[in-house]
């Protein structure tokens, strides 16, 4: 184990997870004002869901509609039906990236967040909108809530069951994908069904029918497979909500929940501690009580459990502490071009497992593109913190206006040779370890 | 899944297969640099492997075209006799292969069928992670190509892939292969190069991670200039290579840019002994027959104008191309024109110095265990003959004690 040279100021560590790891970074302000507070009381505020989110609330929806079965190749119809296709998907990634800049509260949006890359689907497979907003909708519905409930809701999604080709799941000829997946990155996890569980599960998942533009479901009773099965030792008829009530019930599923919790938002690279308080927690299978459970665990507290920022972390943590609004950037396509270009861009993660973590986001490859593309939001700011300050406490004050435990005598070296540059200091800032790295 | 990528294994193995030493990150310059001033030593075997991510579809890659059973159990799915390239009167290559049909015609391919590994795992990400590791029994944190890695002396040029982020076949325990990240990047310059330089300089506080940004920083200055004629060459043309390119109208060319700049790098002498590229999009389990088809023809081209780019240099007796897939595909199709996950596949290995022809038994399509092929052939009888025959190393630091050989080099 690493032997570290000092112990970074613990109040400092913990808030800063707190507002990176259970939101998307403090506004400027924030960071200061959380020290002041104390650990305690920033833990229950940002843990604690307000009943309404006035920054939120500014964030305008988008006007998603069902655009109905693809008009054939060659016809007059299919270049609008195309166009607004295109335009949907964008108004939809602007939408989300909006609300998780503006919200008051990132708790909600942090959720959504996990759960997305949890049920990960793909807009690239579904080619509509629609469904893709609906199941936003119901992660967000869920994403604090039960995970029975939570799963019994995303069987019915149509956009998750036509990405795992559920509709094509019959009695006559049984398709896998979801029943496996539905296992294994889903509710239990890898290994801990056999591959006859696979084959049974997925005869109880017959049936689903989907409306691939609007995401609709319906259950078809001749295509389903209404014998009895057995998983996981049970016989029995399964209908989606039993099923779910079924996995879910498991203790494989609270520990599977906890290791992905862990993963996320404690460590990628760190196994999960056997006594991880989130799994205990998570008993009742209320979302809410694990999540809350590893706020206050004492991994919190532990400098070995350093978590990469996903390029969307890290880039809304960015805007909020530049204050710009994702949609107002020029131009929004320009933005959805570079989250490619950093391997994340939301609504499409890369497969069903959902997207990397850890060393995976620090080639340098990425080292490059995060430093053209934090050029370019820092030109459409107007460094108003960095502007009220004087170059000395740019240096001095600058981890407060991020969210930063503490600068290395590397940056800091770095930053006062910037220091009175302000553009060219949030470019060394934003681009530096301590930033890229959730301390 | 919509399709599995070399990208996505990655990304979801990141946290299972950890890379035992940092993996280094390469500059073509670097390696440019160094085919320069310590070329690869004239006759010395070259691997390059290819990985087909997703679970490549076996039965529809090389084609039992004369058993009715094929037909039966996948009538939507099955080529017809008269379209697809017959080796032999069992078996044919799926229509879209025609390059590698001309090779299998020089005698170049060695095809070896029902390739796998005892209890057949049906996860991608679980079955590819034994192929990487060679160790379908248990969970080990280094590739098999990384423990050979580990075996030789340092050099970060030894093995090389292909994208930025490293396959778990080349993380070693000691050391690990390296990964070029394809598309060139722009270096900062003047002052922002300084002040980068200072941020990225390593610090006594980093953790891990913070280390590891740090280095992906650091490794984007490392330019020199005289590299420039190596890197501004075109990949080497072969005078007799027919352009067969408009096969594949709409497919992924990837995996042809990434087999260019190998091309370009051997040509050029890089002191690189193993090359790793990949194609992703195999999991068809629906509408299969187009999509695997484009991408068979993407594979297929590709090699074909691989082998005429090595032609036009001193090193096409030296390379050997493996090509495998972590698993093949459900005999019986599922009703959605897909196949769902299944066991076995045929592997190929291309080469001037392959004896081309068919190696292991064809799993029966009539006696099948549990629905699924059987595995005639495990992988690691192909793995120990490629380490000794064309890395010339001793197979069990590797593979530990392993017997099995098989005939093609």
């Amino acid at each position: 184990m690493r032997v570290y040279s000092h112990r970074m100021d613990a109040q400092r560590l913990e808030i800063s997870r707190l507002f990176h790891r259970f939101g998307f970074g403090p506004r400027p302000g924030e960071y200061a004002q959380a020290l002041a507070d104390g650990v305690s009381t920033t833990r229950t505020r940002l843990l604690t869901v307000p009943a309404s989110d006035a920054g939120a609330a500014t964030v305008v929806e988008p006007e998603i509609t069902d655009l109905g079965p693809r008009p054939k190749p060659n016809t007059k119809e299919i270049v609008p039906f195309a166009i607004a296709q295109r335009y949907q998907t964008q108004q939809m990634v602007v939408w989300w990236l909006d609300r998780m800049a503006a919200s008051d509260h990132g708790l909600t949006e942090k959720m959504t967040w996990f759960w997305h890359g949890h049920w990960a689907t793909s807009v690239q497979k579904l080619n509509y909108a629609m469904p893709m907003f609906v199941q936003n909708k119901t992660l967000r519905t869920y994403c604090l809530g039960n995970f029975a409930s939570m799963t019994k809701a995303m069987l019915n999604d149509g956009a998750l069951q036509f990405w795992l080709d559920g509709q094509d799941n019959t009695v006559k000829a049984p398709n896998e994908n979801l029943g496996r997946e539905l296992m294994e990155l889903f509710t239990l996890g890898v290994g801990r069904y056999t591959e006859d569980d696979v084959k049974n599960i997925s005869r109880s998942l017959t049936g689903y029918q989907v409306v691939r533009s609007s995401g609709a479901v319906t259950i078809n009773q001749n295509r389903r497979d209404k014998n009895p099965v057995n998983l996981l030792g049970t016989t029995a008829v399964f209908t989606g909500d039993s099923l779910a009530d079924f996995l879910v019930a498991r203790d494989d599923s609270a520990q599977f929940i906890a290791e992905r919790l862990w993963y996320r938002f404690i460590s990628s690279t760190e196994d999960m501690p056997a006594n991880f308080s989130a799994k205990s927690a998570f008993k009742s299978r209320e979302i809410s009580a694990a999540v809350g459970a590893m706020a206050s665990d004492s991994a919190m507290r532990d400098e070995k459990y350093a978590m990469v920022k996903s390029p969307v972390e890290w880039f809304i943590s960015a805007c909020r502490a530049l204050e710009l609004t994702p949609s107002a950037l020029k131009t929004p396509a320009q933005m959805i071009n570079y989250l490619e270009k950093l391997g994340q861009v939301p609504f499409s993660p890369p497969n069903v497992g959902g997207w990397p973590a850890g060393e995976a986001w620090l080639s340098s490859a990425s080292a490059q593109y995060r430093i053209a593309f934090a050029t370019w939001l820092i030109k459409q700011s107007d460094l108003r913190v960095l502007n009220s300050m004087t170059p000395a406490q740019r240096l001095t004050r600058s981890a407060d206006w991020l969210g930063v435990a503490e600068w290395s005598a590397r940056t800091k070296t770095a930053l006062r040779d910037a220091q009175k540059d302000p553009a060219q200091f949030a470019l060394l800032a934003l681009c530096s370890p301590e930033y890229i790295v959730s301390a | 899944m919509d399709t599995v990528t070399r990208r996505k294994f990655l990304k979801l193995t990141s946290g299972a297969v950890a890379v035992g030493a940092a993996a280094p990150l390469l500059s073509i310059d670097q390696i440019a640099q160094a085919a320069i001033d310590r070329p690869l030593p004239a006759n010395t075997p070259i691997l390059v492997v290819i990985t087909l991510y997703g679970g490549n579809d076996g039965l529809n890659t090389v084609v039992p075209y004369t058993d009715p059973i094929y037909y039966s159990s996948r009538p939507e799915i099955s080529y017809s006799a008269d379209k697809v390239l017959p080796l032999d009167a069992e078996l044919a290559l799926n229509p879209a292969m025609k390059g590698l049909k001309a090779l299998w015609d020089q005698k170049k391919v060695a095809i070896v069928r029902g390739v796998g590994y005892p209890n057949p795992d049906h996860s991608h990400f679980s079955s590819m992670a034994k192929w990487q590791t060679a160790s379908p029994a248990k969970h080990i944190n280094t590739g098999w190509l990384g423990r050979w890695v580990d075996s030789q002396s340092s050099d970060p040029m030894l093995a090389i892939s292909l994208g930025s982020v490293l396959p778990p076949m080349l993380a070693g325990a000691k050391r690990s292969g390296s990964a070029l990240p394809l598309g060139g990047l722009v270096i900062p310059k003047g002052t922002l190069a300084t002040q980068c330089a200072q941020l990225s300089k390593p610090s006594n506080k980093d953790s891990k991670l913070m280390a590891a940004a740090a280095t992906s920083m650091r490794n984007l200055f490392s330019v020199s200039t005289n590299v420039q004629p190596v890197l501004k060459a075109p990949a080497p043309v072969s005078p007799d290579l027919p352009t067969t390119n408009g096969g594949n109208a709409g497919g992924d060319s990837n995996l042809a840019q990434q087999l260019d700049v190998v091309a370009k790098l051997i040509a050029a002498g890089s002191p690189t002994k193993v090359w790793s590229v990949s194609l992703g999009g195999f999991d068809t389990h629906a509408n299969e027959a187009n999509a695997q088809a484009e991408l068979l023809g993407v594979v297929s081209d590709s090699l074909s104008r691989f082998m005429g780019q090595l032609k036009a240099t001193t090193r096409s007796n030296d390379v050997t191309i493996m090509v495998y897939s972590e698993f093949g595909r459900r005999v019986v199709g599922n009703g959605s024109q897909g196949t769902d996950h299944g066991t076995s596949g045929p592997m190929f290995l291309i080469g001037n110095s392959v004896k081309g022809g068919f190696y292991g038994e064809q799993p029966s399509l009539k006696n099948l265990y549990k629905n699924d092929l059987a595995v005639t052939t495990d992988f690691r009888d192909v793995y120990a003959t490629v380490i000794e025959k064309v890395l010339k190393s001793p197979v069990e630091p590797t593979l530990g004690k392993w017997s099995g050989r098989i005939n093609f080099l």
